[in-house]
């Protein structure tokens, strides 16, 4: 049986979880699921996974990559994974690297979809600012490692398990070569992945992008960004859409004033419904657009508030 | 004190164009330019140097000989020593290999700190600086957006680093390499005017495998611990769209899609 180990991440336990359904699409139901966890919230895991490894030996300096990857060298040296699939996050970007040199293994970053070549799996990554496509696959005989973004694999047809949880003891615990010296909270906002409807701001809205807010606010949903606007500084990176920003899946997504570069429309996953507004209605994102409002931005935006208040 | 910076040049990716017609990617005439996250690594660098003159700057960068013109106008912005590592064998190199080689390149080279970027405008994986970091055995930060000045000159730099949730702060003591992100805005001075012409071929060395003894069986293109076996086209479902004016029927339109689709309640 083959077995596949992720790594939970505190913080983003939801999405790694998810990442039970990127190792379904590499063995369909065949195959054990290992999660491991230093620090995280283990619930989310319970009930999902074959197994739940916890380390909580106190040496453990869980901010550091370096001890992280020397624990699971040693974990693997034992129990032999086939695959390691970790979350793209800042800290997954770093433990992913880190990890496939401690086990002089290949990995491949970022990617999007899993296909077959041979008996071999094929790991699938935008190249280029996603202009192509490349399958990639894993030349040692060694563990497949990859890492995914959040958002990009959904887990929902979830199976019921009964967890096994052990705790795994290292027998060598490295010391950290560097020090967490302090922290500051980011003020708390929603998270763009989590609504249901997304007005989105590009360079056709620019200069009067907090208007989308008005717009947003009376859909029930969020307002976000093109990298344009993420770059002129008119907007928070945490709300950029695109394949350097996140991985969105709305049901409804409001394109405004975006042209639809494929870097962007990397970012959308599964949408439903998509309304295009631009002054050209040949832009790339309108031809995945339901409707193309052709015209400025400004204009239908101020229009459409106006329509929704007035009601029927 | 000693600073490495590694650098890459790499395609203006944004620049590239798509033939749709012969589903191939359009990559002649495309400028090449110092990765953007590298360029503030090494402004960062040049910066502190310009205040401290005693301090000596090593920019390293892998790839083929058509790079050395680049890398002689770093040399012109006063960067002590630059090194190409060019070998036919290193073509095609994954990040893994690409980080044996840079490793074993640095093992034999004397050096406080490496300073570098986060991730490259063409591959975008992040991979190489927590590679390397692992390789050599030393600590390593990604995606830093402010160096502490006073910490670094002792030494054990202060850091900030911006991630989703948080801002946080590492201490991270030398040797180590530090990786810096874009947005953190450190410049890459111009080339002096005075210096356009500068013969830096002195300070310019070439490096190939016949020094650093890598096994040619790890890296490379054929020897990489991964391998592209297919590339695809990135191909999305058009759909039959209406398409409407900014007027009151086009509003109308828009209006009951949102509505007859439970988005106004």
């Amino acid at each position: 049986m083959k077995k596949c180990l992720i790594f939970l991440e505190k913080e983003y336990e939801k999405f790694c979880v998810d990442l039970l359904k990127t190792a379904e699409e590499i063995y369909g139901d065949a195959y054990e699921s290992c999660a491991l966890s230093f620090d995280a919230d283990t619930e989310p895991a319970e009930g999902r996974f074959d197994e739940l490894i916890t380390v909580t030996d106190e040496r453990v300096q869980t901010y550091d990559v370096s001890v992280l990857s020397g624990i699971i060298g040693e974990l693997h040296q034992e129990q032999q994974f086939d695959s390691i699939l970790i979350l793209a996050t800042h800290f997954g970007r770093m433990l992913a690297p880190s990890l496939a040199m401690e086990l002089g293994t290949g990995l491949v970053a970022d990617i999007t979809k899993i296909g077959h070549h041979k008996d071999q799996i094929e790991m699938i990554r935008p190249a280029f600012s996603g202009k192509i496509l490349a399958g990639i696959i894993n030349t040692r005989d060694n563990a497949v490692m990859m890492s995914v973004r959040p958002g990009v694999f959904l887990y929902e047809d979830v199976k019921e398990k009964d967890t096994r949880i052990w705790e795994y003891s290292p027998k060598e615990v490295r010391s950290p070569k560097i020090e967490h010296v302090s922290r500051r909270e980011k003020p708390k906002s929603r998270d763009i992945r989590e609504s249901e409807v997304l007005v989105s701001g590009g360079g056709g809205i620019l200069d009067d992008f907090d208007m989308l807010d008005g717009l947003a606010e009376r859909l029930g949903g969020m307002k976000s960004a093109s990298r344009r606007v993420v770059d002129s500084g008119k907007a928070d990176r945490s709300i950029q859409v695109g394949q350097s920003g996140k991985i969105v899946h709305p049901r409804l997504y409001m394109a405004i004033g975006i042209c639809g570069v494929l870097q962007h429309i990397a970012g959308l996953n599964r949408v439903e419904h998509l309304i295009a507004v631009n002054t050209n209605k040949n832009a790339p994102i309108c031809s995945l657009a339901d409707i193309v409002v052709e015209g400025d931005a400004r204009t239908f935006v101020e229009k459409m508030i106006k329509r929704i208040d007035s009601g029927n | 004190m000693k600073i490495v910076c590694l650098l890459k040049f790499t395609p203006d990716v944004d620049a590239f164009e798509y033939d749709y017609e012969n589903n191939v990617l359009i990559r002649e005439n495309i400028k090449q330019i110092i990765n953007l996250d590298d360029a503030c690594a090494l402004g960062y660098a040049l910066n502190l140097k310009k205040k401290h003159p005693e301090i000596e700057i090593e920019v390293v960068t892998m790839g083929p000989l058509s790079v050395k013109g680049l890398m002689e106008d770093v040399l012109r912005r006063r960067v002590d020593r630059g090194t190409i590592l060019s070998d036919p064998v290193f073509a095609g190199s994954d990040t893994l290999a690409t980080s044996l080689i840079l490793g074993e390149y640095l093992k034999r080279t004397e050096y406080d700190v490496i300073l570098t970027g986060t991730q490259t405008l063409d591959g975008d994986t992040a991979h190489v600086p927590s590679q390397l970091a692992g390789y050599l055995g030393i600590g390593q930060m990604s995606a830093i957006m402010k160096i502490d000045e006073a910490s670094f000159l002792e030494g054990a730099p202060l850091v900030e680093v911006d991630t989703e949730n948080h801002t946080d702060t590492y201490k991270i003591a030398f040797p180590a390499i530090l990786s810096v992100r874009r947005e953190s805005r450190y410049r890459l001075p111009f080339v002096r005017y005075a210096d356009l012409e500068m013969d830096v071929s002195d300070r310019l060395h070439i490096i190939d495998n016949s020094v650093l003894q890598v096994d040619e069986n790890i890296i490379g293109t054929h020897g990489s611990a991964t391998k592209v076996v297919k590339t695809y086209m990135q191909t999305y479902e058009r759909k039959d769209r209406v398409v409407v004016q900014n007027d009151d029927e086009g509003i109308e339109t828009v209006y009951n899609f949102l509505k007859e689709n439970g988005y106004l309640k």
